[in-house]
């Protein structure tokens, strides 16, 4: 639509002057929100690591680096961020296969009424998590709950656990009731990207005998590998983010063995008025997602976008 | 005869070869369907259970069903009053969520801007930054503003997060609308802004339906912002409200937390229903990716 023959003469002023509608409102707008509303407390957030602060008082203490400090001795903190990793193991490990894997059956026609199951896996993305995890605190209740009645009428009784009540398992037992409610995303990110590898790369390593497992592992994944970048990434941070489902089944019992840093977060500043402190495993977070996907844009997925 | 009727076996145990791995699977996904429908199946039959068909077990078929849980968690929880609420968070956080994007989506899809890559990193941290990381410092801005516990300043919040994934979804539509129809009426002499409001509007309807519908979905969904920043009982959305279910008062009788959970997801029950077709084909994920 703009017409010009020298890029790097191109100043963004002249084109604010030739197209002041959508500078006004297309960028600066934009802009200026993001600045006030996203920037700006991401900045506060860390300057406010730095301080002692009740969320009240008129006045911050400046600490220093004493709330770092601090977090690195803090048994809880190392609690919640193992917790977190755990977490997106199992986010990884079931919700992202398992999409995949359901993604290419319905594409490949493995199965008949892919439309059923397809809208079986998705409809739980559109749930909130509260009511997922109030849900899953009925069909898991250690006396009249529904899960532990199919286990045992499939004969695995042996099976049956205090899903929440055991602090080695009860974390992995919230991830898994966040991977069933998140699968569908993974699912229909694959299902479009496998829609969009041309069909003719199928059938030809068919008719070169390929089984399934080669058709995903040589034909399909090496193909879809922004989809996975971007996948991954999501799935990164709905992890680091955990919150809604520890704050709806557990509260981080037993032994706030179920902690994850968002919910530290969320403890220390709004209930035990530690602001500083709050801030400092906000930073923790922001530094988290920052590294983790850092590294797998650096070396795994380094040439997942110039496909 | 024969000669005929041979090829035509070898056909049907040719097909038989091909459909039973897809009749295996297909097994395979009817588990997989139950696992993910049954807990809902399960809520469903649970809250129209009465309470003293309790013991029966927990798949034991209502035998005389009746709404009676609906009607006391309705009146217990004020469900009137929290449905309102996220309706209300729901529709206008959307639309201020859309009506922010839109200029910007055109901006980004149509001209070549200057520093354009910087404006979409941008947009990025926007859609991937943990919440938490800007809790405190938004609860000390929205305190500032004397929008703490306002429904305006939830309204705001929402607006504005919804923003990034609104621009990357109308920019991937508004990039597939011809050019054609633009040039010409460039030649005639439009502006912008009447290109803008004359032909990508319009176009653009579908593309803001899908983007209306998902952030419609999202801030039903969100749980967090409406939990730290509001405190009153009569401006609470769905999400903080249904909490109580999880008290001991609630959780002795199955069926009142499973009478909430449906009535909770009815709204978004009806919107699936109605946009379904454009949203679990995934045909906004191509937008999404940029």
């Amino acid at each position: 639509m703009v017409s010009r023959t020298n890029d790097e003469r191109y100043s963004f002023i002249a084109f604010a002057r030739n197209h002041v509608f959508v500078t006004l409102f297309g960028i600066v707008t934009p802009v200026l929100l993001f600045a006030c509303f996203i920037g700006y407390p991401i900045v506060y957030t860390i300057y406010l690591s730095f301080f002692e602060w009740n969320g009240m008082a008129p006045t911050k203490t400046f600490v220093g680096l004493a709330n770092y400090q601090y977090m690195f001795g803090d048994k809880y903190f190392y609690i919640s961020l193992t917790n977190n990793l755990k977490w997106l193991a199992v986010s990884l490990a079931f919700p992202v296969v398992l999409g995949f894997l359901i993604a290419y059956a319905m594409r490949v026609r493995a199965v008949y009424f892919p439309t059923l199951l397809r809208t079986a896996i998705f409809f739980p993305v559109t749930m909130s998590l509260v009511a997922v995890g109030l849900m899953f605190l009925l069909i898991l209740n250690p006396i009249f709950g529904a899960f532990d009645a199919v286990l045992r009428a499939l004969g695995l009784g042996f099976l049956v656990s205090e899903w929440f009540g055991d602090y080695r398992i009860a974390i992995y037992t919230l991830a898994c009731v966040g991977g069933w409610a998140f699968t569908g995303l993974p699912m229909i990110f694959y299902f479009a990207g496998i829609g969009d590898v041309p069909k003719e790369t199928f059938d030809a390593a068919r008719i070169e005998g390929a089984g399934h497992l080669r058709m995903m592992l040589k034909v399909a994944l090496p193909q879809l590998r922004p989809v996975t970048a971007v996948v991954v990434m999501l799935t990164l941070f709905e992890s680091l983010k955990a919150f809604d489902l520890i704050a709806v089944m557990t509260k981080g019992a037993p032994f706030g063995r179920t902690n994850v840093l968002g919910y530290l977060v969320y403890l220390e500043s709004f209930w035990n008025s530690r602001f500083g402190y709050g801030a400092t495993v906000s930073v923790a977070i922001l530094v988290l997602s920052i590294a983790i996907a850092g590294l797998l844009l650096g070396t795994v997925f380094r040439d997942a976008f110039d496909v | 005869m024969s000669s005929v009727a041979i090829p035509a076996r070898r056909s049907t145990i040719r097909r038989l070869r091909y459909a039973a791995p897809r009749v295996f699977a297909t097994l395979l996904a009817f588990v997989l369907a139950a696992i993910w429908l049954g807990p809902l199946a399960l809520m469903v039959i649970t809250s129209i259970k009465p309470n003293k068909e309790f013991l029966n077990g927990p798949f034991a078929l209502p035998i005389a069903p009746n709404f009676d849980a609906y009607q006391k968690v309705w009146e217990g929880l004020n469900f009137g009053v929290l449905m309102q609420n996220s309706l209300l968070y729901a529709t206008t956080g959307s639309a201020l969520a859309v009506l922010l994007a839109l200029v910007p989506a055109f901006a980004l899809s149509r001209f070549e801007i200057p520093g354009k890559k910087y404006v979409f990193a941008l947009l990025l941290t926007g859609l991937i930054l943990p919440q938490q990381t800007v809790l405190i410092p938004l609860y000390a801005t929205l305190r500032f503003l004397h929008l703490l516990d306002t429904r305006i300043g939830l309204i705001i919040v929402h607006g504005v997060y919804g923003m990034p994934a609104q621009i990357l979804i109308l920019r991937g539509f508004m990039t597939t609308i011809p050019r054609e129809i633009e040039k010409a009426a460039q030649i005639e002499g439009a502006t912008d802004f009447q290109i803008f409001t004359k032909i990508i509007l319009p176009l653009s309807i579908p593309g803001i339906v899908v983007g209306y519908t998902l952030n419609f979905i999202a801030i039903w969904k969100e749980f967090v912002f409406a939990l730290v920043f509001l405190n009153s009982e009569s401006i609470l959305p769905v999400t903080v409200g249904m909490l109580k279910l999880n008290s001991d008062r609630y959780i002795t009788a199955f069926n009142l937390p499973s009478a909430g959970l449906v009535i909770s997801q009815i709204p978004i029950v009806i919107l699936f229903i109605l946009t379904y077709r454009g949203i679990s084909s995934g045909n906004f994920v191509g937008s999404v990716k940029g």
